[in-house]
């Protein structure tokens, strides 16, 4: 990460708008402990009050990492209840990260955010009908099929 | 914009200038050696 990701442009920019970058030695106490860190690298998206919203374990290159931490922040919304603010950033990696491993979880979380900022079924169906079709193996697909009944 | 990503070492002054910012913080745990 120190080599590859960390030095890229996109990522430098990415992390100093979205995030507050903190490094910790993976043997550090009690934070090692507390986190269950086993393997480096090992990232989080942490909020303020110290929740785990997001966890990677392994290396990630740069579009990766964006993409990753994306879905991570995307989470981190998800996760107070800011579905306008989650929607934004599962869009970014639906429409600017589509080759990433994060797209078919972002797809699942925009159709269950829409719902939760509208109320309307209708998003969570159609995360299932794109997620069939696009990623017809995808464990995301696979949480959504129930969602094909709405 | 710097040229390299300024990381916080410290959780306390990581979580005081998320909460300051509204900002999530991107927790790293890296092999130093």
């Amino acid at each position: 990460m120190d080599a590859v990701t960390y030095p890229d442009e996109k990522v430098i920019a990415f992390v100093q708008d979205f995030y507050i970058p903190l490094q910790i030695p993976f043997d550090a106490k009690p934070l090692s402990s507390d986190f269950n860190i086993k393997w480096t690298p090992t990232l989080i998206t942490l909020g303020s009050d110290k929740r785990e919203h997001h966890r990677t374990v392994g290396f990630l290159d740069p579009d990766a990492f964006i993409a990753s931490s994306l879905l991570g922040i995307g989470k981190y919304h998800f996760d107070n209840d800011q579905y306008a603010e989650a929607l934004t950033f599962f869009e970014k990696i639906i429409s600017e990260q589509s080759q990433s491993d994060s797209v078919a979880e972002a797809l699942f979380l925009r159709g269950v955010s829409l719902y939760k900022n509208s109320g309307d079924p209708k998003p969570l169906k159609e995360a299932y009908e794109t997620l069939s079709s696009q990623f017809p193996n995808s464990e995301w697909t696979k949480r959504a099929y129930p969602y094909r009944l709405l | 914009m710097t040229n390299e990503i300024v990381w916080e070492k410290n959780m306390d002054s990581a979580i005081a200038r998320a909460r300051t910012q509204k900002l999530p913080v991107l927790l790293f745990f890296h092999n130093p050696g």
